[in-house]
């Protein structure tokens, strides 16, 4: 029998990161070339108002997108001409929060003092039209899906009905994609549904379905601003898949597409705008693969201070910083600085180890409704050792239009619309091979949560990542010390639990593990990894009924798991239950003809059925 | 009927006065001005400050494509809701170009239940001093105007509104004009779409 039980035993120890997510985007591409400006003599639409406006407006003011009237022509721009003409002089229109500096992004939507005195001079003198030889050529946009025809599309189950009126509202979809084998995915069109009403919504990938757990009933869909998804492995979030009006579609450079597994979730966080009646939001997305698997690996380092947020009422300038050392050469693809609605100006930077400093990028006057992802034109290249800063300053006087209460009231960091968030998203390309790259990551990844909790101990998140990246690269005793710290942050967490228990099992210590394993059976019944590694615990202690009702969970819940019917068919036969033991063992062979374990253990039983002697 | 929700008699009382007290001469003969071009949508017209006399007469102006003003549609709904009994509310579309067709399918798809008026030829929106949509004005039951401007504050600006208004500019004003008392404030700016061809 010992054979076969050290066989049954072989702990599937499922480490899971944990990672803190929210918002997260890309800018639109870069479209045709900027118009060229005058400042002398008359202003007319043709040669002077068209050019701007073709390339500034009518991509999002045109039938179909986001914007309330179109500006296609003469007789759509004339109609608003002073109105355009104020709200660029104050620069509401076109919505571009960077400040021009030293580095370019993609799509910039900046127009220069020149542009805005022609619109300026041209509402002043009656808005005339000019000579119709000088108009350029109407833009031409794509109708439909941007990117040509998906090669998958998945609609959103049940719409959601949004409210004519009230505040803004925050909704999540979830998308299964019901695949079968691993695809790369090179795009995602995020249509949004009503684009009046959206005013962004960005895709995260949820590779264990912890989102459908925040369903009332499956596609119903779930509300919330800022979304958590667990991830199974050492699987840093890597891209960011964003909309917002006017976007079109990044598409990852070859070699750069995201895996997507068989099974994988997305999920679409929106933020949304009643309209003043009552509209039902239906979004889909369109997935746009490729053969190439990835070569190359970004991933997203979070710069947050949210512990450092308590800001008190009728506080103007309240100053949250957060720097971080960069623990390998990288290049910075895209930045995505996130608050809420107090933040009023926020600046990254980066110091080299040569002591020169670069503003990675500043937003003089945060407006969280214009939020975006903002790709650089070219990447910057970021040495070892440079120090990445971030420095956000917040509003929380009356004077801040935008302020949730009335009159203000302290505001904490936290994930509600009206509490106040300091994250600032960085994607960067470790430099190197595919190995080289592959370390950067971890080194880098284990130094953003080695930050965060020495800043602090009670950072669930990063304690469990911390445990994960350990025990991933064999070191069982410090992953211990971390999974009991993020136990003690969130003594019911069960996948906290669950990974405390499992490394437990890894070091052989099967008494210390069974509490934290049925601590996460009862805090999450359907958590099938729990339900696997308790009865491996309990097989070690030799209590194979108990593990084989374990298992039987365990198979309910991934009745498609070659090692879980393995398993329960080697309790089973350890129960002397040979006739169920076979079944269960066959259809493991039968899910996995390599499954070595079950192929043993059903010679072993088929010998005990033929009145074999025990061992 | 003019006592209903208003707090003490002699409120009453100088509303019922000023009713007595109205020159009958002058009524007759803004009765025989109606305003030029304003129009229900079956292109009749229509004089909204001679229909219900003796009631405060309130005008919200909007147009189909403004985003700010859709924004306000249930506001603009409840308000009118609120105090119909004791003043009577008209939407009205002042931008040339919007077909009645157009303006019947935007009332439907926001619920508006109020009186729809055009005019095209801005007279009410000159009457009214008004300069953007949404923007409101209160006339007196003499027709005299007593504030125009925004309905509250839930928009500072373009694209930049609170989460909720911190004022009531047009129902304190209806309030003041119903009671018969002065309006504290004539005017409050609003933040709208600006209407072609005004100041």
């Amino acid at each position: 029998m010992k054979a076969r039980h050290a066989a049954i035993a072989v702990p599937a120890i499922l480490s899971m990161m944990l990672a803190f997510l929210a918002d997260q985007g890309q800018t639109s591409t870069t479209r045709a070339r900027t118009p060229a400006e005058r400042t002398s003599g008359d202003v007319t639409f043709t040669r002077d108002i068209a050019p701007i406006v073709f390339h500034y407006c009518s991509p999002c003011h045109r039938p179909g997108e986001a914007a309330p009237f179109p500006l296609l022509s003469y007789e759509d721009t004339a109609k608003f001409a002073r109105q355009i003409a104020y709200i660029t002089e104050k620069r509401i229109m076109p919505p571009w929060l960077p400040a021009p500096g030293e580095l370019k992004f993609q799509g910039e939507m900046r127009l220069t003092d020149k542009q805005i005195v022609l619109f300026k001079r041209w509402a002043e003198a009656g808005a005339p039209r000019g000579n119709p030889a000088d108009l350029p050529p109407a833009p031409v946009f794509a109708q439909g899906w941007q990117l040509g025809k998906p090669d998958l599309i998945l609609q959103a189950r049940k719409p959601y009905l949004l409210p004519a009126g009230g505040t803004d509202n925050y909704w999540n979809f979830i998308f299964p994609t019901r695949l079968s084998g691993t695809h790369w995915v090179k795009a995602i069109e995020i249509r949004p549904g009503e684009k009046r009403v959206v005013h962004h919504a960005n895709v995260l990938i949820d590779r264990l379905h912890s989102s459908r757990r925040q369903e009332t009933q499956p596609g119903a869909g779930f509300a919330g601003m800022e979304l958590r998804i667990e991830s199974e492995t050492f699987d840093p979030d890597s891209h960011l898949f964003f909309w917002k009006p006017g976007s079109i579609p990044h598409e990852e450079p070859p070699g750069m597409a995201l895996r997507l597994d068989a099974g994988d979730d997305f999920v679409l966080n929106t933020h949304l705008q009643p309209s003043g009646k009552p509209e039902q939001i239906k979004p889909s997305i369109g997935l746009f693969f490729t053969k190439q698997p990835a070569t190359k690996f970004p991933m997203l380092l979070e710069l947050q201070n949210d512990k450092a947020l308590d800001i008190p009422p009728g506080t103007s300038d309240f100053v949250v910083t957060d720097e971080f050392t960069l623990a390998a050469d990288v290049d910075l693809l895209a930045i995505y600085p996130h608050a809420h609605y107090l933040g009023k100006e926020l600046r990254a930077t980066a110091t080299k180890p040569d002591g020169t400093a670069l503003t990675l990028i500043l937003i003089p006057r945060w407006d969280l409704n214009w939020q975006a992802v903002f790709y650089y034109e070219q990447p910057v290249y970021l040495p070892k050792g440079t120090q990445v800063a971030m420095r956000y300053v917040y509003d929380n006087s009356e004077a801040n239009i935008a302020n949730p209460f009335h009159p203000p009231q302290r505001v904490v960091g936290g994930n509600r619309t009206t509490d106040e968030m300091a994250h600032l998203w960085l994607q960067v390309l470790p430099r190197g091979t595919e190995e080289e790259q592959e370390a950067a990551r971890r080194s880098l990844q284990e130094a953003v949560a080695r930050h965060d909790i020495a800043r602090d101990p009670d950072d669930f998140a990063q304690q469990y990542n911390l445990g994960a990246m350990l025990q991933a690269r064999g070191d069982l005793g410090e992953a211990l010390q971390h999974y009991r710290a993020a136990v003690s942050v969130r003594p019911q967490d069960a996948i906290a639990n669950n990974a405390l228990g499992g490394a437990l099992l890894a070091v052989g210590e099967a008494n210390a593990a069974l509490g934290p394993l049925r601590a996460a059976v009862k805090a999450q019944p359907d958590y099938f990894p729990a339900h696997y590694n308790l009865g491996n615990a309990l097989a070690s202690r030799e209590q194979f009924r108990e593990a084989a009702e374990e298992f039987r969970k365990a198979v309910r819940l991934r009745p498609d798991d070659s090692m879980a019917q393995a398993n329960l068919g080697g309790a089973l036969a350890e129960s002397g239950e040979l006739d169920e033991a076979q079944r269960h063992l066959e259809r493991a062979i039968q899910l996995d003809p390599r499954n070595t374990v079950a192929q043993e253990n059903l010679t072993e039983v088929k010998r005990l059925r033929a009145g074999g002697p025990k061992p | 009927m003019f006592c209903i929700g208003i707090r003490g008699n002699l409120l009453c009382w100088s509303v019922l006065v000023m009713l007595v007290v109205l020159p009958l001469g002058m009524l007759r003969a803004q009765r025989n001005a109606s305003p030029k071009g304003v129009v229900d949508l079956n292109g009749q017209a229509v004089d909204p400050f001679h229909r219900s006399p003796g009631k405060v007469v309130v005008l919200f102006f909007v147009r189909t494509d403004c985003p700010i003003s859709n924004r306000f549609a249930p506001t603009i709904q409840e308000i009118g809701r609120k105090y119909r009994e004791r003043a009577e509310f008209y939407l009205v579309y002042p931008v040339k170009s919007e077909t009645a067709e157009q303006i019947r399918k935007h009332v439907k798809a926001y619920g508006y239940q109020l009186t729809v008026l055009r005019d095209p030829d801005y007279t009410l929106v000159k009457r009214a001093e008004t300069r953007v949509t949404p923007e409101a004005a209160v006339f007196s039951i003499d027709g005299k105007l007593l504030y125009h401007g925004r309905i509250n504050n839930w928009y500072a600006e373009f694209g930049k509104s609170r989460s909720a208004p911190t004022t009531q500019d047009l129902v304190d004003a209806v309030s003041a004009a119903m009671a018969g008392k002065p309006v504290a404030v004539a005017s409050v700016p609003a933040v709208g779409c600006f209407l072609p061809d005004r100041p």
